[in-house]
């Protein structure tokens, strides 16, 4: 097993009357990058303050690497946290502040020396040990942060949305290299956000919470292809979300009828139980909806261009159809694409692996 | 916005109360210049000489400064935990500060003549004692510099309390939760964090303090020695029993310089201890 494992069993949290997580069970394989991704409100940061001590859990447990959480101060846990806001300690300059952990613990001055200027290296921030913390930017703010929690070498380091203060460009960059930071040092890390893309680009693993609960966890490729609920597919991603009623369900397909239409869809694609007669959502990727050539087994419909949005390479078209408005995702260098102007009818098909089924139990 | 930054116009008469204040205040430095220097035979220092040659005075200033002083600290190091108690206990902060304030409510005189009943020769404390055999004749806690320092301090602590704990508050309290998941310890974190981030504060406390107390009358006058007297009774003295304003004047320019000696000393020591925070 490697180091910097967590098991949250059952876990729940009440401030007053208001329950914020519920039932929350979840295992963190030592050494991942583990994203917990939710809108605010979702439980996602409480969860955070949880395994690192700042708050005690009403009901359930969290282990770290085995060992039982319970009553143990978040200065007693193997863990590392970025804040938010960083909590940058504002008296103190750039090598005090990462030095911080080492002196409480009495390390010796030529290994703190040593190791401040290994980890300010990791961060790429060589050179700036006596700069004050006011006269650093919001990336290099950032990095101090990440180098004074990860000098005491944590099993585990919880970050807690630490790239949402920074410009786009700035957070794609730093999202790189947080990415090779953990890489290099096998150290687990929990990270907080509510921005799809950046849990998308980070994470080995994507732990979707909603209302308190988790909602589902897997790599980014499985979230994004499978979801688990309508929450999920509507959260990672854009989706197109249609609702229906399951007419008939036989070993390999189950028919929908949206708006009058029926629709055949795979079993593999149905979330949940099918049977017939009950109401379901049925969902597709705008890039599954393809305005080019033609497919044997696929949806074929007619629909009015009501938007068009150049996006560089892609094409985003929301087409009025029987069905209702969907969006289509498509490459804008196809001749076709390139012909469509709003307002123009075009063919469209969707084929009928790309679906996914949610059928309401 | 409009209007924000401009005063509207046919208001400016409201700015009236303020430069009334401001005319009297520069009316009395004049006068109080006019009296220093101005002799029977025009610019004159001999009230200063008056001050300057005897050596009893010299007593008076010593005692005035170390007074402020030890009243300055005192009051910072009495006034430091309970700031840190009102910031620590949020929910109990609105009702201890009242606590705390309470007492300005009460004139300050009975307030001074409060810790005669406490401190006096038949005082409480000293009743106490004996009652209790600790001691066979009473304590000399008053009319003296002791007395003075405890009445002064007891009247200035609220000052420090305020000016420390409003730093204390302006601490982000995410920084001790850095500190702990980086292994320290409240006391630690206290040490390392709140005490250096709070210390603007508790200097702001000491300069309120030692400033009031270097012009401190009533309480010097009522719980002082008759013979120890500091510069602003002696002020007081020159003012309401000499009739000697010329005297007086240079008096209180004396006290004026010595108090922005004292206050420059401590902005010194500020910048020594302090190290600048970049918020």
């Amino acid at each position: 097993m490697s180091r910097g494992t967590i098991s949250i069993t059952g876990v729940g949290k009440e401030f007053g009357t208001a329950t914020v997580l519920d039932g929350v069970d979840l295992a963190i394989e030592g050494g991942s990058f583990v994203t917990l991704l939710g809108p605010s409100g979702c439980g996602k940061t409480t969860l955070l303050r949880l395994i690192a001590g700042f708050l005690e859990p009403s009901r359930g447990t969290i282990a770290i690497d085995g060992a039982s959480m319970q009553g143990v101060p978040p200065r007693r846990r193997p863990l590392g946290m970025v804040f938010q806001n960083l909590a940058l300690f504002p008296h103190l300059d750039v090598f005090e502040n990462v030095a911080y952990g080492m002196r409480i613990r009495g390390t010796a001055a030529s290994e703190i020396a040593a190791r401040v200027s290994r980890f300010l290296g990791l961060v790429g921030l060589a050179g700036f040990e006596r700069r004050r913390i006011g006269q650093l930017s919001g990336g290099q703010k950032q990095r101090v942060a990440l180098a004074r929690s990860l000098a005491l070498e944590p099993a585990i380091l919880l970050l807690d949305e630490p790239l949402s203060a920074l410009d786009l460009q700035l957070r794609r960059q730093l999202q790189v290299e947080l990415k090779s930071i953990q890489r290099q040092l096998a150290t687990t890390f929990v990270f907080v956000t509510h921005d799809q893309e950046e849990a998308t680009m980070l994470s080995d693993t994507i732990v979707v919470m909603n209302g308190g609960h988790v909602q589902q966890v897997g790599t980014p490729g499985e979230i994004y292809r499978r979801p688990a609920s309508p929450f999920v597919a509507r959260f990672v991603g854009d989706i197109n979300m249609m609702d229906g009623r399951i007419e008939a369900v036989d070993a390999r397909s189950v028919s929908v009828s949206v708006a009058g239409r029926a629709i055949s869809v795979p079993r593999a694609s149905v979330v949940g139980t099918a049977s017939a007669g009950h109401a379901c959502q049925l969902a597709c990727r705008p890039e599954s909806v393809r305005l080019e050539g033609t497919q044997a087994d696929a949806l074929s419909l007619e629909g009015r261009v009501t938007a068009l949005h150049r996006l560089g390479p892609t094409v985003k078209a929301v087409l009025d159809t029987p069905l209702g408005p969907l969006t289509a995702l498509a490459m804008a260098d196809t001749p076709h694409v390139a012909e469509l102007t709003e307002g123009k009818t075009a063919r469209l098909f969707v084929p009928s692996d790309t679906f996914t089924l949610f059928a309401s139990t | 916005m409009r209007g924000a930054t401009s005063a509207p116009r046919g208001l400016g008469w409201l700015l009236l109360p303020a430069l009334l204040v401001l005319a009297l205040f520069l009316g009395s430095v004049a006068l109080l210049l006019f009296h220093a220097f101005w002799g029977k035979d025009g610019f004159s220092l001999i009230y200063f000489r008056q001050i300057l040659d005897r050596a009893d005075y010299h007593d008076v200033f010593l005692r005035t400064v170390s007074i402020a002083a030890i009243v300055a600290v005192a009051a910072a190091v009495l006034a430091y935990p309970i700031a840190w108690l009102l910031w620590r206990l949020p929910r109990w902060r609105n009702l201890l500060l009242v606590i705390v304030l309470v007492p300005w409510l009460v004139s300050l005189v009975v307030r001074t003549y409060g810790w005669l009943v406490i401190l006096g020769p038949k005082g409480f404390l000293n009743e106490t004692l004996k009652w209790a055999g600790v001691i066979q004749s009473p304590l000399p806690l008053i009319f003296n510099d002791l007395g003075v320092v405890i009445g002064l301090t007891h009247v200035l602590m609220p000052f420090s309390v305020i000016a420390t704990l409003s730093v204390l508050l302006q601490i982000d309290n995410r920084l001790e939760e850095a500190s702990e998941s980086l292994g320290a310890g409240g006391f630690e974190t206290w040490r390392r964090i709140v005490l250096p981030l709070s210390l603007p504060g508790v200097f702001t406390g000491l300069g309120i303090t030692f400033l009031t107390s270097m012009g401190a009358i009533v309480t010097p006058i009522l719980l002082g020695g008759i013979r120890q007297k500091m510069a602003g009774t002696q002020i007081y003295q020159e003012v309401v029993y000499n009739f000697n304003m010329s005297k007086a004047s240079a008096w209180a320019i004396c006290l004026l310089l010595l108090s922005g000696l004292g206050l420059a000393l401590l902005r010194a020591l500020e910048a020594a201890l302090v190290p600048k925070a970049d918020r």
